[in-house]
C-alpha cells in the first residue's frame, strides 16, 4: 500500500506526474493518517520530520522559516498540505512573522515537504483572571494573555460534552486550557477551543 | 508471590488510560517564549519528549494526580513512555523532559473519541511528539500510556 507520505515524497521528487493532493489519497481520515506515521526516530532527540519557527519570507510555495533555535528551514507547501490558522485555511493566509509548527517528510536536500502546517497555534493553560463576552484574561505562568472570543469560531469543551459556542459557563478563577491562534508580536490570542474540566 | 495492593501505582499494573495534551518548551515563539527547557533542562518543542506528573517529590507536590485517584510511578528524566492515541491508534515513544501536567487542576475531565473515553490528564507531549499521533489542532485526546 502506498502511504500518504510516500505519495508526498514521490510527488516532490518528480516521479509523480503531478503534485498529488493528500486529501485525494483514498479513505485516510485525519486520525488514520496520523496512525499511519512511519517508524519513529530515537526518543528524546529532535524529530527530523518536524519544524518550528517563524516565517521570514514566502517564495512561491515555500516558507522560509527561522527556527527559535536559529536553525533555518525551507518548508514546501503542496496541494495536499493541510494548513491551520484558527481553522483550516489556504496557503494565502500564511504571512511573514507568523509562528508555526510543521510536520512532513524531510527531503534529501533538507527541505521539509509539509503534510501539515499549524500557523500561530498555541495550547496554553492558566487561570481565568477575568472574563467578558468578548475576552478572557488568562493568567499563564504569571503573565497575562488576552484571549479573544471569535464569533462563529470559538467554542468551549466542558469535559466530554460536545463543543459549544456558549462560553458563559466559564468562571473567574477556574483553570482552563486555551487552544488558539497567537496574534504575532502581542500577548493576544484568538480562541479556537477552551477546554474546561467541568 | 508478590501481590499488588490498592495503593500500587496504576501504571505498574499495566498500561494506563488518561488524557494527553501538548505543551511547548525550549526556544519558542509567542506565549511559549518564556517557557524554558523544563525540569530536566533538556526540553525542546521539536524533540520527542514528554512531561510526567511524578518526576520528583517537588513535582508530585504540584501535579497531585492522586487527588484524581491516579497513583503514578516515580519516573525521572530520560525515562521512556509509549503514548498511544485511543482515536487513531498511532503511538509514539518519548522521554521525560519536564514535570507535568498539573493533573489535579483538571480532575474528572474526560475526553472521548466516539464511545472511547479516558479521564484525567496524565501526560503532556511536545508538539513534535503529539503531531505524530494527532493533529495539534485537536488539543486534547484520550490515550493509553505504557513503558516504552
Amino acid at each position: 500500500m502506498t502511504t500518504r507520505r510516500q505519495m508526498l515524497k514521490s510527488a516532490l521528487l518528480g516521479s509523480g506526474a503531478t503534485v498529488v493532493a493528500a486529501t485525494a489519497m483514498g479513505s485516510l481520515g485525519p486520525e488514520a493518517a496520523f496512525a499511519a506515521a512511519p517508524d519513529q526516530p530515537e526518543p528524546g532527540v529532535l524529530d527530523p520530520d518536524f519544524a518550528e519557527g517563524r516565517i521570514r519570507s514566502i517564495k512561491d510555495n515555500t516558507l522560509m522559516v527561522l527556527g527559535s533555535n536559529m536553525v533555518f528551514h525551507q518548508i514546501r507547501v503542496v496541494d495536499g498540505t493541510s494548513l491551520w490558522k484558527l481553522g483550516p485555511v489556504g496557503f494565502d493566509q500564511a504571512r511573514p512573522g507568523d509562528g508555526l509548527y510543521a510536520r512532513g517528510v524531510r527531503m534529501p536536500d533538507g527541505m521539509l515537504a509539509a503534510e501539515s502546517v499549524w500557523l500561530n497555534i498555541v495550547n496554553i493553560k492558566g487561570h481565568v483572571r477575568n472574563i467578558t463576552n468578548e475576552k478572557i484574561h488568562l493568567d499563564h505562568n504569571g503573565k497575562d494573555v488576552l484571549c479573544h472570543v471569535v464569533p462563529g469560531r470559538s467554542v468551549a469543551v466542558h469535559s466530554d460534552a460536545p463543543p459549544s459556542a456558549d462560553l458563559s459557563l466559564l468562571r473567574v478563577g477556574q483553570h482552563v486550557q486555551i487552544m488558539g491562534a497567537w496574534r504575532p508580536d502581542t500577548n493576544e490570542v484568538d480562541i479556537a477551543t477552551v477546554f474546561s474540566p467541568h | 508471590m508478590v501481590r499488588s495492593t490498592p495503593t500500587d501505582p496504576i501504571d505498574l499494573l499495566g498500561p494506563v488510560q488518561g488524557e494527553v495534551s501538548w505543551f511547548c518548551c525550549g526556544n519558542a515563539w509567542g506565549p511559549c517564549s518564556s517557557t524554558g527547557k523544563g525540569a530536566c533542562g533538556t526540553c525542546n518543542s521539536g524533540s520527542l519528549q514528554h512531561a510526567w506528573p511524578n518526576t520528583s517529590d517537588a513535582c508530585w507536590n504540584i501535579t497531585r494526580p492522586d487527588r484524581c485517584g491516579d497513583a503514578l510511578s516515580r519516573r525521572t528524566c530520560g525515562f521512556r513512555h509509549r503514548t498511544t492515541s485511543l482515536c487513531g491508534g498511532g503511538s509514539i515513544v518519548t522521554t521525560i523532559a519536564d514535570c507535568g501536567p498539573q493533573t489535579d487542576l483538571f480532575c474528572g475531565e474526560r475526553s472521548c473519541c466516539g464511545a472511547t473515553c479516558a479521564s484525567n490528564r496524565l501526560i503532556d507531549l511536545t508538539p513534535a511528539a503529539y503531531s505524530r499521533i494527532a493533529s495539534l489542532s485537536t488539543g486534547l485526546r484520550p490515550c493509553e500510556i505504557s513503558t516504552g
